[in-house]
């Protein structure tokens, strides 16, 4: 009976789950920024006919509007959302052309997809024109916006095609655009009055610098008088961990779940002895397969025995707060089922201590189940071929290098194909939705970790999760911004890239790969598309800059600094 | 001038190469000659021979006999050579189209490569910058865009426009540096050259005098504007004993300034801990006869590039009166908008400030400069983060800071050593020299270059500088620098440090000593202050060039 109320707490935990993302994707509303990308495919024969409307609506947006000081002011102006769009075409030899719309915005994707209609709707539905007919229930659509002379709202086929991303950040988080270009205005207007030659700041002490400074902006500026609007609402920051843990629990309990099994089959000494011998087993293979494969070891800054020992806290926290929720979860479950007779009434000490037991076994087996997944993906690693030198048309290459390295921004898009078989499916997917739920817990200052240019990127899965979609919007060129990735970012990059075909040669998942400088650079170039539209709402703006703007802009909405304070806030003038 | 070599005395000219490596090595890898205080650059142009059927090495042949390439073995001598291609210089030797698109992108692009320039910071739609010699650069190897013409292809829409290649009037083929005792010798020298190859077709169309400008009891060099300069390189390690100290190899990274050998010559582990598949040549008798060695990817093909490395040259002019013009006019502004705070801002506090270190090399430091080390020379081992990290002594935006940011670019404390490491994938050997004579008035008669400690170095005015402007010569520093990947090395300091307008936590502001004109932050507390710097520095042409190894040279001799 036991294991009958086990495996119900599993089917009701993964229902709870059900319910709970569910939940969420409505909270998800509340959310500051959107970010999302439209994959179409592409009439072969059309191919080139889209490139060149593209290139058409480009041109006419970029520049030729007088009236518009900014390039692509017109556009900036009738999407007020906007913060980064592109617009691409993906070519390769194993799948026909993609069209990819790539939109960055603030709020929700209706309010954009009306603002783009009422902007590029025109040319846009040429463009979908040159794309394949959807063979679903999207047909009817299809043909009815791309029909001659159609005048039918384009946003619903376009909101109906998005692809969510699976991992996704937001640089500067939780700063709309408004707020970006006001708070870069302000930073202009400050660093003028300051380099004015006769100004009542220097000398003056800190306190009345910001004093006379907010006194003087509040004219041209009157929202300095009200408080900064919160970034990440206190709401979005409950759901954020909420939904990591709830991730997290259902993780360990899918995990344990063999040992749990086994727990209910055996005596106690028999599944510890079993365990422990698996583990040792397991281990020892590791072990012997613990070195790189010749000539693919990068040794680099990171150290793994150093971070879990950092992150030992978190890991004993994450075990407990498992077992927190699942006791409750199994003991609810079981007295459920036992009010429908299904399983006899468990509601005394002993039945408590039994679910302990079992969870506790459960718990112990990890130490076979984790590293077993280890050496089976140790096994496929030894065995992944890796392609060092991947085709690169020059000509792409060329059209590239002139779309690049305009203003102080770029942008790349990637499609890479995913390798197959189970547990590599397990992984990209199991950790994409980790890695996305963990980002939208820890990169809540603006940077992504150790990237400090990154503005907004995504990953999102394409044709049924075999591609992997890749798009960045960043600072720096493209080369820097690769080597950031390689210098400072390989763990991380390794791990989520390291499921594409082809990639350099990984090591546990994390180790070697993107370490890997010029392979992995190859790698990506090859895979990239040129970024044929492209358009940045605050093209002069890094990361860091805006970052720079909030502190300065939030120092000076307040009333009065301390001497202190308002000494460390004229650091960043 | 932190950007270019002027002399190589420093720590880092101790290190050599491994005696069989170094035999085969050109010496300029390990040397930037400081023993050989004069010299000239030869920009050779290969037209017609009159002998065609002697074949495109030929001149090569010759010019061994009278300019013999010298190798990294180290000894005494009264003349020292170095020879580097560029891609259409290899090109007008003959080696078959196959070798010629085995080398790196930049190299075969060329420098005037339109996009190439504008990352580069000389060419912006259509239009040369400031930064640029007025009408463009006099001199590239004009290299020719690739052909992408396809033929016709079912369903293919034109998409508009196409990356120009910028041609020059003079193309340069080669670079031939000549490395001398005297003024003297080295005319001597270079009118036997021009005349042992005319004959081959082979002219000179620019020569540029090479000076080393040691003062009396200094280890270092000054650039024209009075700066100690090169003292900053790279010391490369190499963990299968290629580099060696006081005869014992080096296997492990120097703590600050540490580079593997890749870095700098083709062959050895890099930075990004691979060896870098370089250049092919097919396999063949010529081959054999100049040991090349068997490449270790492409079977059947020798390695034309181990032992070799990538020369990156920019005739860059120096306008000595406008710099000093504009360190003037900056200190006045801030004196005249803080009188009270400023009394000890003078032009030289500004020029420092600009560059990044004192006039002897020293850094800026919060109160102060870094004393100089037990040889008394400047102290070159330090970082920044722990010792000045908001730039309050050396400016974030200083030449110096941009040009190499050692651990700068850290945004916590504990990021410090991976910045390092990182800033350390970015390195370049400077090999520069300056040309011109020294300036007239100022370079010598100022009392702030002949003696800083003068109470009143700051009174030099503009009228005196104007009565100067007669001295109109031509000068400025030949630009040179060896790496491996041009994009990752050169053109990264360049386009990602040195004129990055969002460098560190700046912005809109780029390198105050090569950029265009423009603003330049120096932190100060409470309050930064901020100058506005001319244009004082112009490229006058340049372009990549190939540094062979002396086996691929007796190669290409047999051409």
């Amino acid at each position: 009976m036991d294991t009958l109320t086990y495996l119900d707490g599993f089917a009701a935990g993964l229902y709870l789950h059900h319910i709970i993302y569910k939940f969420l994707k409505t909270g998800a509303g509340h959310m500051l920024q959107t970010t999302l990308s439209v994959p179409l495919d592409v009439r072969p024969e059309s191919a080139s006919r889209l490139a060149a409307l593209i290139e058409q609506v480009k041109l006419r947006e970029d520049k030729g509007r007088p009236e518009f000081a900014e390039n692509f002011g017109r556009l900036l102006q009738d999407i007020p959302v906007l913060h980064f769009m592109s617009m691409s075409v993906f070519h390769s030899t194993s799948y026909d052309p993609i069209f990819i719309i790539e939109a960055n915005f603030d709020g929700p994707p209706a309010v954009f997809w009306r603002q783009f209609e009422a902007m590029l709707g025109d040319v846009v539905r040429d463009m979908l024109r040159c794309c394949k007919k959807p063979l679903d229930r999207w047909a009817t659509l299809y043909d009815a916006v791309t029909a001659s002379g159609s005048q039918v709202a384009l946003a619903p086929y376009l909101e109906a095609r998005t692809q969510k991303p699976s991992v996704f950040h937001h640089g500067n988080r939780g700063l709309s655009r408004e707020r970006v270009l006001s708070e870069a205005k302000l930073f202009v207007t400050l660093r003028d009055e300051l380099d004015q030659p006769t100004q009542p700041y220097r000398g003056a002490n800190a306190a009345t610098v910001h004093q006379r400074l907010r006194d003087r902006m509040l004219a041209a500026y009157p929202w300095l008088s009200t408080p900064a609007p919160v970034r990440i609402s206190p709401f979005e920051w409950f759901w954020d961990r909420l939904r990591f843990v709830v991730f997290l629990v259902i993780t360990l309990f899918v995990l344990t779940l063999p040992g749990v099994i086994l727990a209910l089959l055996v005596p106690v000494f028999a599944d510890l002895a079993v365990v422990t011998f698996l583990a040792i087993l397991i281990l020892a293979s590791i072990f012997a397969l613990r070195k790189p494969l010749p000539g693919t070891e990068v040794t680099t800054q990171f150290n793994l025995p150093l971070l879990l020992w950092k992150a030992s806290p978190y890991i004993v926290g994450y075990v407990l707060a498992a077992t927190v929720v699942l006791f409750p979860l199994d003991l609810a479950t079981s007295w459920a089922l036992s009010k429908f007779g299904v399983a006899p009434p468990e509601l005394s000490m002993a039945a408590f201590w039994s679910v302990a037991r079992h969870i506790s076994l459960g718990l112990y087996s990890l130490i076979v189940v984790l590293p077993l997944i280890v050496l089976w993906l140790r096994y496929l690693e030894t065995r992944d071929s890796s392609q060092d030198a991947p085709v690169i048309s020059e000509a792409l290459l060329e059209e590239m290098a002139r779309k690049e390295d305009w203003v102080a921004q770029n942008h790349m898009g990637s499609i890479v194909l995913i390798k197959p078989g189970v547990l590599r499916t397990i992984i990209i997917r199991a950790g994409h939705r980790g890695l996305g739920l963990l980002l939208r817990v820890t990169a809540t200052d603006g940077y992504l970790g150790s990237m400090r240019t990154v503005h907004f990127a995504h990953w999102a899965f394409l044709n049924n999760g075999s591609r992997l979609l890749f798009f960045s919007n960043f600072d720096q060129s493209w080369g820097a911004y690769l080597d950031d990735f390689i210098e400072k970012a390989h763990v991380g990059l390794t791990l989520a890239w390291g499921d594409g075909v082809g990639f350099p040669a990984t090591r546990f998942l994390i180790f070697d790969g993107a370490s890997h400088g010029r392979q992995f650079k190859n790698w990506a170039l090859a895979s990239r598309a040129v970024s044929r539209f492209w358009v940045s709402a605050y093209p002069d703006l890094t990361v860091n800059q805006i970052e720079r703007n909030n502190r300065i802009a939030n120092g000076l909405r307040e009333q009065s600094l301390t001497e202190e304070r308002a000494a460390a806030w004229m650091t960043d003038l | 001038m932190d950007d270019g070599s002027v002399t190589p005395f420093t720590p880092s000219a101790s290190w050599r190469l491994e005696p069989s490596i170094a035999a085969k090595t050109q010496g300029l890898v390990v040397s930037g000659y400081s023993s050989l205080p004069t010299g000239t650059a030869l920009m050779l142009n290969i037209g017609t021979p009159a002998a065609p059927d002697l074949g495109g090495g030929a001149f090569l042949r010759k010019l061994a006999e009278i300019a013999p390439v010298t190798p990294a073995v180290p000894g005494a001598r009264e003349r020292s050579t170095a020879l580097a291609f560029s891609w259409t210089g290899l090109q007008k030797l003959g080696m078959a189209e196959t070798s010629l698109a085995s080398f790196l992108r930049p190299f075969r692009e060329g420098m005037m490569q339109e996009d190439r320039l504008r990352r580069l910071g000389d060419r912006r739609e259509g239009q040369w910058l400031d930064t640029v010699q007025k009408g463009g650069p006099e001199w590239s190897a004009n290299t020719p865009s690739p052909d992408r013409s396809q033929g016709a292809r079912a369903y293919q829409v034109e998409v508009p426009g196409a990356s120009l290649a910028i041609q020059t009037n003079a193309q340069v083929h080669a670079i031939l540096l000549l490395y001398t005792q005297t003024v003297a010798d080295a005319d001597l020298w270079a009118t036997d050259i021009k005349a042992a190859l005319l004959p081959h077709g082979v002219t000179v169309v620019r020569e540029v005098d090479l000076t080393l400008d040691v003062h009396d009891n200094s280890h270092f060099g000054r650039e024209h504007f009075g700066f100690a300069d090169g003292l900053s390189q790279p010391l490369p390690f190499d963990t299968s004993g290629a580099v060696l100290i006081n005869d014992t190899p080096v296997t492990s990274p120097d703590p600050v300034q540490g580079v593997p050998l890749g870095e700098i010559m083709l062959g050895y582990l890099n930075g990004h801990q691979e060896v870098v598949p370089g250049p092919v040549v097919p396999g063949d008798d010529r081959t054999a006869t100049a040991r090349l060695e068997p490449h270790p990817e492409a079977q059947g093909f020798s390695d034309f590039g181990l032992n070799g490395s990538y020369l990156v040259v920019r005739e860059l002019r120096q306008d000595v009166p406008a710099f000093w013009r504009s360190m003037d006019s900056s200190a006045a502004a801030i004196r005249a908008a803080d009188p009270q705070g400023s009394a000890h801002v003078t032009a030289d506090w500004v020029a420092e400030r600009v560059i990044g270190r004192s006039k002897d090399g020293n850094l800026l430091c919060p109160g102060g400069y870094l004393p100089v080390d037990a040889q008394g020379d400047p102290n070159n081992g330090f970082l920044f983060l722990e010792r000045d990290r908001r730039g309050l002594g050396c400016p974030i935006g200083s030449h110096v800071r941009r040009a190499n940011p050692r651990d700068t670019l850290a945004p916590t404390a504990d990021q410090g050593p991976t910045l390092l490491a990182a800033a350390n994938n970015h390195r370049i050997l400077r090999r520069g020299r300056k040309y011109g004579s020294k300036y007239d008035g100022i370079t010598l008669k100022d009392p702030r270059l002949a003696d800083p400690s003068q109470p009143d170095a700051n009174q030099l005015d503009a009228n005196q500088l104007d009565s100067n402007r007669a001295d109109t010569a031509d000068r400025g520093l030949l630009f040179m620098a060896l790496n491996t990947d041009i994009a990752r090395q050169f053109e990264f300091v360049q386009q990602t440090w040195l004129l990055n307008s969002n460098f560190g936590t700046l912005f809109q502001e780029v390198d105050p000593l090569i950029g265009p004109e423009g603003r330049m932050t120096i932190p100060e507390d409470p309050l930064r202050r901020t100058i506005q710097v001319k244009t004082f520095i112009q490229m006058v042409g340049g372009d990549y060039f190939f540094l062979p190894s002396l086996p691929a040279l007796a190669y290409l001799a047999m051409l």
